[in-house]
C-alpha cells in the first residue's frame, strides 16, 4: 500500500516501455496493450479511493512517499494524496481509459501516438500527486512534451501553429513559476523544507520585502502573480486564453478530451495546492481581481462560443466559460464555493470529455465539424432523425454542460453560485447571465444540428457502434450519477477543502 | 631556484603532453607523400596524447592549490576541470574531423596540428596568474584560431570567416594590451596575487585610471567569449569554417575564456567596493545584452551552424551570470553549465555535421522529416535541443536551474528575469528544427551517408549525460563544487 502512489504513477511509463519493444506493425497488439495498461492504471486508482480515508483534511499518511532526490538542494521525490487530488487521479485514469479506446481509429504512427499517450498520463498524475515544489514543476514541464507532440503530429490542418503556440505560451508561463520557486527556496533559508509545497504553506512570506531598483515591493504579492500567470495561462483565464482555440481544434479527439478534461484543471488544481495556501494574504487580497476575471471569462467565453460556426471551436470556447465558474468558487473562499469549484472541475472533466468526444465520433463520419459550413450552407441538419443513439448521448452531454437540474453541472454551479454570493453580489448576478448565455449557445448549436431536414450527406452516416457506446456509457453514468448524487464526490473532498478554507479564513490582511 | 622548477614540472605535464603530441602530428604529417590519403596514424596519435594529457590532469586533482614557474600560473582543481573540459571537447572535434568530408584529407592532419595548438594556448588561458600569461594564452589561442577559421583556403566564405577573425582579434588584443599596460602602470606590477594585495590600499586617483584599464581588459576576455559586444565575428567564422572547426570553437575557447574570466573576476574584483560594483554592472549589462541580442538574432537565421552561433552566445550569457554573483555556488553552476553544454554541443554538432555534408550545407530545410528516415537521431536532436532551451529533465534544464538559483540568492531579480525569458524566446528557433524534423515530410528519401553504425552509436552514447544530468544530477553537481578556484 506504501507504494501504490509509485505504482499509479510509474505504470504507464511501463505501458510506454513495452511498446518501444513492440514492433510497429503490430498495431492491434499495441492498441491492446495500451488498453489493457490504461485499464490496470484506472484499477489501481480504484483501490487508491477504496483505501482512502475521507475524514482526514491533510495528506493521507498510508501513501505519501517522501525520498531525498537531490540532497545539495534538498529536492525530494515527495508524493501525496488528498481529498482535492484524489478526485483529479481518478478523472485522469478514467479519461485515459476511454481515450485510448476512442483512439482506436487512429492509423498514423500508432506506435508512437499510443506511447506518447501513456507518457502524458504518467506525467499528469505527477502533476497531481507531487509534493516537491521542484518536483512538481519538472512534472508540469514535461507534460508539454508529450502534448506538443500529440497536437504537432496527429493534429488537423494548423497543427503545427497550434502546438507550437501552445508550447511556447504554457513555457512562459512556467518559466515565471519557476522563478517564484527558486525564490520561495531562497526566501525560506534553503533547508529541508524549502521545496517541500506543505510546509511551505500558512502564509508565511507576509513580511518579506523585494528589492528592485530602490523600490521595495512585497515579496508574496509579485511572486502570487508570478505563479497566477503560470496557472492562469493553463486554466485559461481571460488574457491568456488564446491558445485555447487553436491547440483544441487541432488536436486530435483524444487529445482534446484529455487537454479539457484534465490538463486545464492542472491550472485551478495549482491555485488549490500552491498559489493559494503558500500566499494566502496575496490571494486575497486579489480574489476580487481573480473574481472579476472569472466573470470575464464566464460571459466571454460564452459569448465567444455562441458565434463560433465550428462545433468543437465552440465547445472549446465553452471550456473558457466553465472554467470561469472554477475561478469564481475559487476566488469566493468560502466553503461551498471551494467545494463548488473542486466538484466542478470534476464535473467539467467528465461533460466536456462526452462533447469532445462525441464531436470526434461525428467528424469520423462527416470528416468536418462545420455548423454553418464557410459557404453559407449548412454542415449538419437532422442528426436526430438519422443518429438516434448518438443523440440521446449528446442530449445527456449538452445538457450536463449546460447545468440541467438533475445532471452533473447543475449541482457545481449551484455550489459556487452559493459560495460567491456570500462575497460578490455583482459578480454573481452578472455570472448568472453567464448561465443563460450558455443555455443559448448550446441549444441553438443544437437545433442547427440535429433539427430539420435531414441532409443528403447526413444520410450516409451510421449511429454509433459497439465500441463507442461502451466508451460513452461510464461518463453518461457519471454525469447523471454525480447528478442526483453528488455526496460521494463531496465527501472525499470536503475534509481537504475545509482545511484550506479555514487556513484562508484565520489570516487577517 | 632550478631544483623548483623541476619540482613543478609535474603539474605542468599535461601542456607538455599536449605539446609533443603536438609535435608528433607534425612530424608524422611530413612522412606522408604528397597524395597519401591514409592519415589513421595522426589521429590516432592525436587521440591517444589528448588521452595521456587528460590522465595527467586527473592525476593532478589532488595537489594542492600552487603557485607555480615564478608565479605565474597556478595549479587548482578549478583549472584543471576546466582543462579536463578542453581536451573532452578537442577530442570530440578531432573525431569530428577524422570522419569529416567537409575537411580536405591533406587537411585533417593539420587540423590535428593546430587544434592541440589552440588547446595549449587554452590550457595556459585557464592557469594564467600574471597578466602576461593571460595574454599570451589569449594570443595563443587567437593566432592559431585565425588558421583554422582559414582551413578551407578555397573556400570563399572560409576566408572571409578566417580574415574577419584575424581584424576582431587583432584590435580587441590591441585593446586589452593597452588596458594591463595601464594595470601595471598603476599598480606597478602584473602578478595576480600582488595585483590583488595593491588593489586593497589604492586610491582614488588610481581608481580612476583603474577602471577605464579594466574596461579595456576586458575586451579580450569578452572576444574570446563572444559576447555582446565582441560578438559580431562568432556568427561569421561559425557558419563559414567547416562543422567540425565550428565545434571547436563553440567549445574549447568558450571554455578557456571562461576560465579567465572567472579567475579574473574573483581576484581582482572582491577586494575594493568601487571596482567591484563597476565589474558587476558591466558584467550584468552585458549580460542582459548577450542573452538578448543572441536570441533575437537566433530566430531569423537559415543556417543551422548559424542558429547554432547564436544561440552559443546567449549561452555564454547565462554564464556571464553565474559568474558575476561571485560565490561558490555561481562558480559551481558555471561549471555545471559548462558540462551539460559541451555534452549538448557535441551532439548537436555531429548530427548537424553529418548532414551538412550530405548536402553541402546546413539550411533548416534539410532536416525536413529526418523523424521518418532515422528516427533515433532526429529524436536525439530533438532531446539536445529541448535541453539548450531548458526543458526539464534534461541537462540543458538543470544547467539554467543552477543559474537562477544563485543569481536569485544575490537577489538579483531583474536579471532572472531576463534570463527567463530568454527562454522562452530561444524555445521558438529550437522548436522550429524540431517541428521541421518531426512534423514535415522529407524532402528526399536520399540515405544520408554519415550515419552508419558506429556513428549513429556514438552520438547515442554522447547524448546519454544529456538525460542523466537532468535525472540524476547530485553527483556531477559534487564534482563541480569540489573545482575550487584558488583566490589569492
Amino acid at each position: 500500500m506504501h507504494n501504490l502512489l509509485n505504482y499509479i504513477l510509474w505504470f504507464p511509463v511501463l505501458g510506454m516501455l513495452g511498446i518501444v519493444f513492440i514492433p510497429g506493425k503490430q498495431e492491434n497488439t499495441i492498441r491492446y496493450w495500451a488498453l489493457l495498461n490504461t485499464l490496470i492504471t484506472f484499477g489501481l486508482t480504484l483501490v487508491l479511493y477504496c483505501k482512502f480515508d475521507s475524514t482526514v483534511g491533510d495528506m493521507q499518511s498510508l501513501f505519501t512517499i517522501n525520498k531525498p532526490w537531490i540532497p545539495s538542494f534538498h529536492i525530494f521525490y515527495a508524493l501525496g494524496v488528498d481529498g482535492i487530488s484524489l478526485p483529479m487521479i481518478l478523472l485522469t485514469a478514467l479519461l485515459f481509459f476511454l481515450c485510448i479506446l476512442s483512439s482506436w481509429t487512429v492509423g498514423k504512427s500508432v506506435k508512437s501516438y499510443f506511447a506518447l499517450l501513456l507518457m502524458l498520463e504518467s506525467t499528469v498524475f505527477g502533476v497531481f500527486m507531487s509534493l516537491d515544489f521542484f518536483l512538481f514543476y519538472v512534472y508540469w514541464e514535461v507534460m508539454l512534451l508529450p502534448m506538443f507532440f500529440l497536437i504537432g503530429i496527429w493534429g488537423g490542418e494548423n497543427r503545427e501553429y497550434a502546438a507550437v503556440k501552445f508550447f511556447l505560451y504554457t513555457f512562459f508561463g512556467s518559466i515565471l513559476m519557476l522563478l517564484g520557486i527558486i525564490a520561495l527556496y531562497m526566501v525560506s533559508g534553503q533547508t529541508e523544507e524549502s521545496f517541500n509545497i506543505l510546509a511551505l504553506s500558512g502564509g508565511k512570506w507576509s513580511k518579506e520585502v523585494l528589492n528592485i531598483f530602490g523600490f521595495s515591493l512585497p515579496f508574496a504579492k509579485i511572486f502570487f502573480l508570478a505563479m497566477f500567470v503560470g496557472f492562469a495561462i493553463k486554466v485559461p483565464v481571460f488574457p491568456f486564453h488564446t491558445w485555447l482555440p487553436h491547440a483544441h481544434v487541432q488536436a486530435p479527439t483524444a487529445v482534446s478530451v484529455i487537454l479539457a478534461g484534465v490538463l486545464l484543471k492542472m491550472g485551478t488544481y495549482g491555485f488549490l495546492r500552491i498559489a493559494f495556501p503558500i500566499f494566502p494574504e496575496a490571494s486575497i487580497y486579489f480574489s476580487s481581481a481573480i473574481a472579476w476575471l472569472g466573470l470575464i471569462n464566464v460571459i466571454y467565453g460564452a459569448l465567444c462560443a455562441m458565434a463560433q460556426t465550428d462545433v468543437k471551436k465552440l465547445v472549446a470556447y465553452s471550456s473558457v466559460s466553465h472554467m470561469g465558474f472554477v475561478m469564481l468558487g475559487l476566488a469566493a473562499m468560502t466553503v461551498q464555493g471551494m467545494n463548488g469549484a473542486v466538484l466542478q472541475m470534476f464535473n467539467h472533466g467528465t461533460s466536456t470529455a462526452m462533447m469532445f468526444l462525441l464531436i470526434g465520433i461525428l467528424y469520423e463520419r462527416s470528416h468536418h465539424r462545420w455548423i454553418v459550413k464557410p459557404d453559407g450552407t449548412k454542415g449538419f441538419g437532422g442528426l436526430y432523425t438519422q443518429l438516434p443513439r448518438y443523440s440521446i448521448v449528446f442530449i445527456i452531454a449538452m445538457f450536463a454542460s449546460m447545468g440541467l437540474p438533475g445532471l452533473s453541472g447543475f449541482i457545481s454551479e449551484a455550489l459556487i453560485f452559493l459560495g460567491i454570493y456570500q462575497k460578490f453580489t455583482t459578480i454573481t448576478a452578472l455570472a448568472l447571465f453567464g448561465l443563460l448565455i450558455g443555455a443559448a449557445y448550446l441549444l441553438w448549436m443544437f437545433k442547427r444540428m440535429f433539427f430539420g431536414p435531414v441532409l443528403d450527406e447526413v444520410k450516409k452516416y451510421n449511429d454509433m457502434n459497439a465500441r463507442e457506446i461502451f466508451y460513452m456509457v461510464p461518463l453518461c453514468v457519471c454525469v447523471v450519477v454525480f447528478g442526483i448524487f453528488p455526496s460521494p464526490l463531496l465527501n472525499m473532498m470536503k475534509a481537504s477543502v475545509g482545511k484550506l478554507v479555514s487556513m484562508l479564513a484565520g489570516i487577517h490582511v | 631556484m632550478p631544483v623548483q622548477y623541476l619540482a613543478n614540472l609535474s603539474l605542468y605535464v599535461p601542456e607538455l603532453v599536449v605539446v609533443a603530441t603536438m609535435m608528433g602530428v607534425l612530424f608524422l604529417e611530413s612522412t606522408y607523400r604528397e597524395n597519401e590519403k591514409n592519415h589513421h596514424f595522426v589521429f590516432f596519435l592525436t587521440l591517444f596524447g589528448l588521452l595521456v594529457a587528460a590522465v595527467s590532469v586527473v592525476a593532478n586533482f589532488t595537489v594542492l592549490p600552487t603557485e607555480f614557474f615564478t608565479h605565474s600560473l597556478i595549479h587548482d582543481s578549478f583549472g584543471n576541470l576546466s582543462k579536463l573540459l578542453m581536451i573532452f571537447g578537442t577530442m570530440a572535434s578531432v573525431y569530428l574531423s577524422y570522419q569529416s568530408r567537409e575537411i580536405d584529407q591533406d587537411l585533417k592532419s593539420e587540423f590535428s596540428a593546430i587544434a592541440l595548438g589552440v588547446l595549449v594556448g587554452g590550457m595556459l588561458l585557464s592557469s594564467a596568474h600574471n597578466m602576461l600569461t593571460l595574454y599570451l594564452g589569449v594570443e595563443t589561442l587567437s593566432v592559431l584560431s585565425y588558421a583554422l577559421a582559414a582551413m578551407r583556403k578555397n573556400d570563399e566564405k572560409s576566408a572571409e570567416a578566417g580574415l574577419k577573425y584575424v581584424l576582431y582579434g587583432g584590435v580587441t588584443a590591441g585593446l586589452m594590451l593597452f588596458g594591463i599596460s595601464h594595470i601595471f602602470g598603476a599598480l606597478g606590477t602584473i602578478q595576480f596575487t600582488e595585483i590583488k594585495l595593491a588593489l586593497e590600499k589604492v586610491d582614488g586617483a588610481k581608481l580612476a585610471i583603474l577602471i577605464p584599464s579594466f574596461l579595456l581588459f576586458f575586451a579580450g576576455i569578452g572576444y574570446k567569449i563572444a559576447c555582446v559586444p565582441f560578438h559580431m565575428w562568432s556568427p561569421d567564422v561559425y557558419e563559414g569554417s567547416p562543422t567540425p572547426v565550428t565545434a571547436f570553437f563553440s567549445l574549447v575557447p568558450k571554455v578557456a575564456g571562461v576560465a579567465a574570466l572567472v579567475r579574473v573576476t574573483f581576484s581582482f574584483f572582491t577586494v575594493n567596493v568601487l571596482l567591484n560594483h563597476t565589474w558587476i554592472a558591466l558584467l550584468s549589462t552585458i549580460a542582459a545584452l548577450t542573452l538578448t541580442i543572441g536570441n533575437v538574432t537566433a530566430i531569423g537565421q537559415r543556417s543551422v551552424k548559424r542558429m547554432l552561433a547564436f544561440s552559443s552566445i546567449s549561452h555564454v550569457g547565462m554564464i556571464i551570470l553565474g559568474v558575476l554573483v561571485t560565490s561558490d555556488e555561481g562558480l559551481r553552476s558555471v561549471m555545471f553549465y559548462l558540462i551539460s553544454y559541451l555534452f549538448m554541443t557535441i551532439v548537436a554538432f555531429y548530427i548537424v555535421a553529418l548532414v551538412s555534408e550530405q548536402y553541402g550545407n546546413d539550411y533548416f530545410e534539410r532536416f525536413n522529416g529526418l523523424a521518418s528516415r532515422y528516427p533515433l537521431m532526429a529524436i536525439l536532436l530533438t532531446m539536445v535541443m529541448f535541453s539548450l532551451s531548458g526543458v526539464p529533465p534534461l541537462s540543458g534544464f538543470v544547467a539554467k536551474f543552477n543559474i537562477f538559483a544563485v543569481v536569485i540568492e544575490k537577489r538579483y531579480y531583474v536579471l532572472a528575469l531576463f534570463a527567463a525569458l530568454n527562454s522562452v524566446v530561444s524555445l521558438y528557433y529550437y522548436l522550429k528544427i524540431v517541428r521541421l524534423m518531426i512534423f514535415k515530410e522529407a524532402e528526399s528519401s536520399e540515405e544520408i551517408r554519415g550515419f552508419g553504425f558506429v556513428n549513429q552509436a556514438l552520438i547515442s552514447i554522447c547524448s546519454v549525460p544529456v538525460v542523466l544530468l537532468g535525472i540524476y544530477w547530485e553527483r556531477v553537481l559534487m564534482w563541480a563544487q569540489g573545482a575550487k578556484l584558488f583566490v589569492p
